[in-house]
């Protein structure tokens, strides 16, 4: 096309005269998609860890446990299988450290790593021939009895023979599930040790992993491997199940990524569509111009889709390969795989076709533009309103009313620039709450039902001794019994947990948030997920089966349950049959205001001799950690955001009162008057743009989350606002960092000589 | 002969003030032949604006009909008007209007490129212009360093570099003193004898005078069209008159 010449020339033109705004558009944008991709990417990474290792160990995607070796080359010829891992020998040990007793499979392994489901060593070495002691340790299970390296793993085999063994690595594997979801830990050591622990070869059996081409076809492997070994399985397992034992509920942490994601690109695009918006009135008159020269309306319109498109598109790709670069640096050490293609392809394509939207109605209006450039885009004239005159009336300063007057003489751009500031600044409030819930959460456990920071488990010693132990501490506040059992719905197709802790008289402070707690034999609260599983309402009266005995169960309150999706059952110790209470399973430990947990676990476990399995309570805030690096990153984009809104608007409004500064200087205002008055326009704006975005955004958050609570069943009561001197200080910060922004290029304006005959 | 380069019939362009019909140019019949320069006089308001803004096609005349180089106009659209205008027609405006973000050189060879020129044509044709006008040494420099009546000569250029058959000018000296006023004037004066169709409009007689033809308009409509006499009694000495005045 003819045009194009001429087209580049004039947006290369364009773009040299503003290369701050277009920088920064660039930014924004880049800064939206790199956010969208890094907490994308964190979130798919931390809440399914299984992706990563399953490609960085080269994982295979079905085992198969047999009583002997297996049939390897007839295995490998299944169709779809690439690699087979394996025959390992595997013998059940057990590891007996400080007294506590957990299972272990113990698999041999050689001293050069195997080339598929390799165990990724995070810390230690690797096992060297000669390693008649050393062992490698699966990170979770080493975690969870807190195994270090160079520390002792005494295992006992089937035949009661105790075989001191040293840990020399720790490793990363997707072989199986984390423990204590998945059981037993595993441990890696040579097959000469292996050997010597458990010289029968009938006490162990043979593990053998296939690595697929397709993982999607591992049905038809699994078939094939059923009627290839038939009798001689004792079972598989599939990297379904081991994907499915590593991921965490994601719920409450894709919502709210969709939601910064969504709200992220609507501010991005209200910052463009201002930008462009206001470009394209700042340049009416070289668009007729060029209109007068033989411009069509479409060209003009292309012209301004090429260049400020062109720069959205950049500042996408840019943000892409930032993207890619962050999610690699954020975690150093564990490695972490890109994002996967759909949700990539979703934010390219998403932003893509916001900031074209965003682009496109600034350009159409451009577009058009009438040819004849002698007809200025001055602003409409405004006048005084009402309200102006009788701020002038009460004598306030003429800077302030005349930027009053000022900020409302473009109605739509000054609507538009509100909008965009007020965006950002609901979001920043929302992401705000979310920290608030998340300190919540981790400072008073008890709101979100987890009063309790220890259990003591009986384990060796007789339960009232387990009992009297934990109330002689000094830091314990309160020791309460507890059983828990299955319970078995009406329809008897689902069980579900049931826990009884505490007493009728003496109940756990469970977090009632609907009804009341039990207060008597045959009352209990239930957990969102229960009263929706089993479609009841409080005050209903249940039909159940707990722990095997029938039982009318009246609901008579609802708590926050974090555990099992909230499908959990609580009442009193003596609501349940005493077969089940007596003695109690475990005792829920509260603690003293203050108390550290891992102390007091530390002083149980020496008060008894190291009789007692003491375990601390997992807040579910912590495995949300990664929330935070989102709601910082995205609390960045969108102060960038407003940051361009807020340049444009003053940048408009500069241009729209060029012309009035010289009347303003010629009625008597001193210079600073001139700058407070331009400042008062933009300023104005942006102090309502932020109230307006504080206060949405306040009064949503709770809602937000508590809406996530129910859905997940949690339950409504959890969700929190952040306290009032954040808000405050937020909105001051903002509304401070807005004045600052409209004050330097008002106060340069204020100073320079303006003809008066400029228009 | 050829057909004129501009002929309109009964033209009429009434402006819809809110409810109020404000009728700009009341049946205008003007007929301008290859190589005329024309000067359009008239009092403010009188509707001059208008109707050279309608034979640039920048805006849609409300009745009538136009005729550039023998070709219908009136009846294009807004594109196809672009379109024409790209390749028949260069403006010049009482306040420059130069792109304020492109340099000098940018700003002349824009309609060049626009009507399909190479960037090699386009720059000697800028080169030719800028030489020509004077102002070869501020090929460089952004609209803003420029004097007024330097502006304008470069947007002069910028009408010329299409070659356009039809060179409409509305009060190119408006906003000019005397010096620069006559600057322009002799450019133009040089560009009629080169054979360039010129519609000026103006309201001082003294720029007048320059033309072969004064037609005068009131109230949108025509009151004296000085055809006769004016084109024949001395062509050549109008030109000369430039020169001297210069001087
Ligand atoms: N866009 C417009 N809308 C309404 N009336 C207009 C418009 N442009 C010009 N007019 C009116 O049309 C008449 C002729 O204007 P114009 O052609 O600009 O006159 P001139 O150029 O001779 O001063 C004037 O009365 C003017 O007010
Ligand atoms: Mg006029």
């Amino acid at each position: 096309m003819s045009t194009v010449r001429a087209s580049v020339r004039w947006i290369r033109a364009d773009l040299r005269a503003r290369r701050v705004q277009a920088l920064l558009t660039l930014l924004a944008v880049a800064g939206i998609v790199t956010a969208l991709i890094t907490s994308a990417t964190l979130l798919e990474d931390g809440t399914n860890p299984w992706r990563g290792l399953f490609a960085e160990s080269r994982g295979a995607h079905v085992w198969i446990h047999t009583k002997d070796a297996p049939d390897v080359a007839a295995l490998s010829r299944l169709p779809g299988v690439v690699q087979v891992a394996g025959p390992y020998r595997t013998a059940p040990v057990t590891l007996t450290l400080d007294g506590k007793k957990s299972p272990v499979a113990l698999r041999e392994m050689s001293p050069t790593p195997p080339s598929v489901a390799t165990p990724l060593i995070r810390e230690g070495r690797w096992l060297r021939a000669g390693d008649t002691e050393g062992v490698i340790v699966e990170r979770s299970f080493a975690t969870a009895l807190n195994l270090k390296v160079g520390g002792p793993f005494t295992v006992t085999a089937l035949n009661g023979a105790s075989h001191p063994l040293i840990v020399v690595g720790l490793a990363d594997t997707a072989d199986q599930g984390f423990y204590p979801e998945w059981t037993p830990g595993l441990a890696w050591t040579l097959p000469e040790v292996l050997a010597r622990v458990e010289p029968a070869l009938g006490r162990s059996e043979s593990v053998t992993g296939l690595r697929l081409a397709d993982g999607e076809a591992t049905l038809p492997v699994v078939h094939g491997a059923v009627t290839l070994l038939d009798e001689e399985i004792q079972r598989m397992s599939t990297w379904r199940e081991v994907r499915a034992s590593m991921e965490l509920d994601n719920r409450l942490l894709g919502l709210l990524l969709a939601l910064f994601g969504v709200t992220g690109l609507v501010a991005a695009a209200l910052a463009i569509a201002n930008a462009v918006g206001g470009r394209v009135l700042a340049q009416t008159r070289d668009i007729a111009t060029l209109k007068s020269l033989g411009y069509t309306r479409s060209q003009v319109f292309g012209v301004l889709m090429a260049e400020h498109g062109a720069l959205g598109l950049l500042g996408i790709a840019i943000g892409l390969v930032c993207g890619q670069l962050i999610a690699s640096l954020t975690l150093y050490g564990t490695p972490i795989l890109p994002l996967s293609p759909i949700p990539l392809l979703a934010i390219t394509g998403g932003t893509a076709a916001v900031v074209l939207v965003a682009v496109a109605l600034p350009a159409w209006r451009g577009g058009l533009t009438p040819p004849i450039p002698a007809a200025t885009a001055g602003p409409p004239r405004g006048h005084l309103s009402r309200m102006a005159r009788v701020a002038l009336l009460v004598r306030l300063p003429p800077a302030l009313v005349l930027g009053t007057r000022d900020a409302f003489t473009r109605r739509v751009p000054a609507f538009l620039s509100i909008f965009g500031l007020a965006v950002p600044m609901m979001m920043i409030t929302i992401g705000l709450g979310c920290w608030a819930t998340l300190d919540d959460f981790l400072n008073h456990p008890e709101r979100v039902g987890q009063a309790a920071a220890l259990v003591v488990r009986p384990d060796k010693l007789p339960a009232e001794d387990a009992a009297r132990i934990a109330r002689a501490d000094p830091q314990v506040l309160a020791v309460y019994p507890g059983s828990e059992v299955s319970a078995l719905e009406p329809e008897q197709t689902r069980s579900v947990l049931a826990r009884a802790l505490g007493t009728s008289a003496d109940p756990y402070p469970f977090s009632v948030v609907e009804g009341r707690m039990f207060a008597a034999r045959g009352e209990a609260v239930a957990g969102q997920g229960l009263l929706d599983l089993l479609g009841v309402k409080i005050g209903d009266r249940v039909r159940m089966t707990v722990g095997g005995t029938p039982l009318i169960v009246h609901l008579v309150g609802r708590v926050v349950e974090p555990d099992q999706d909230g499908e959990v059952l609580s009442f009193g110790m003596d609501s349940l049959a005493a077969k089940d209470a007596v003695p109690p399973q475990f005792y829920s430990l509260v603690l003293r205001p203050g108390a550290d947990p891992s102390t007091v676990r530390a002083r149980l476990l020496a008060a008894s001799g190291e009789a007692l399995e003491v375990n601390r309570v997992v807040n579910p805030a912590e495995r949300l950690a990664v929330i935070r690096v989102v709601i910082v990153a995205l609390i960045a984009v969108l102060s960038l955001l407003g940051l361009a809104n807020l340049l444009t608007a003053s940048a408009l409004g500069l241009r729209d009162h060029a012309f009035d500064l010289a009347v303003l200087k010629a009625m008597g205002l001193t210079p600073r008057q001139v700058a407070a008055t331009l400042v008062t326009g933009t300023g104005l704006l942006a102090v309502l743009g932020v109230v307006a975005g504080t206060a949405a955004g306040a009064s949503l958050v709770s809602g937000l989350i508590d809406l996530q609570g129910y859905t997940s069943g949690v339950g409504a009561g959890i969700g929190r606002t952040p306290s009032t001197l954040t808000l405050v200080s937020a909105a001051a910060i903002a509304v401070g960092a807005a004045l600052l922004v409209a004050l330097i290029p008002a106060s340069r304006a204020a100073r320079a000589q303006v003809p008066a005959g400029i228009r | 002969m050829t057909s004129p380069v501009v002929d309109t019939v009964n033209l009429v362009k009434i402006y819809q003030n809110g409810a109020v019909p404000v009728p700009a140019v009341r049946g205008v019949d003007l007929r301008v032949a290859a190589g005329e320069f024309v000067a359009i006089m008239g009092p403010s308001g009188s509707g001059k604006s208008t109707l050279v803004h309608m034979l640039g096609g920048l805006e849609a005349r409300t009745s009538g009909e136009i005729w550039l180089d023998g070709q219908r106009a009136d009846t294009l659209n807004e594109s196809a008007w672009a379109l024409l205008r790209r390749k028949k027609v260069g403006f010049v405006f009482q306040f420059f209007n130069l792109v304020a973000n492109m340099t000098v050189a940018d700003n002349v060879e824009l309609p060049a490129l626009l009507a399909g020129a190479s960037a090699r044509e386009a720059r000697q044709r800028r080169q030719y212009l800028l030489g020509e006008l004077g102002l070869t040494d501020r090929a460089d420099a952004a609209p803003s360093q420029l004097a007024g009546g330097e502006q304008q000569r470069v947007a002069l250029a910028r009408a010329l570099a299409n070659k356009p058959s039809l060179l409409l000018a509305d009060e190119p000296t408006g906003n000019l003193d005397s010096r620069n006023t006559r600057d322009v004037l002799r450019l133009l004066g040089e560009v009629h004898r080169d054979g360039q169709t010129v519609i000026l409009v103006t309201h001082d007689a003294r720029v007048a005078g320059l033309a072969d033809r004064v037609v005068a308009l009131f109230d949108g409509e025509i009151v004296d069209d000085g055809t006769i006499g004016m084109a024949r009694r001395r062509p050549k000495a109008t030109v000369g008159d430039v020169v001297e005045l210069r001087g």
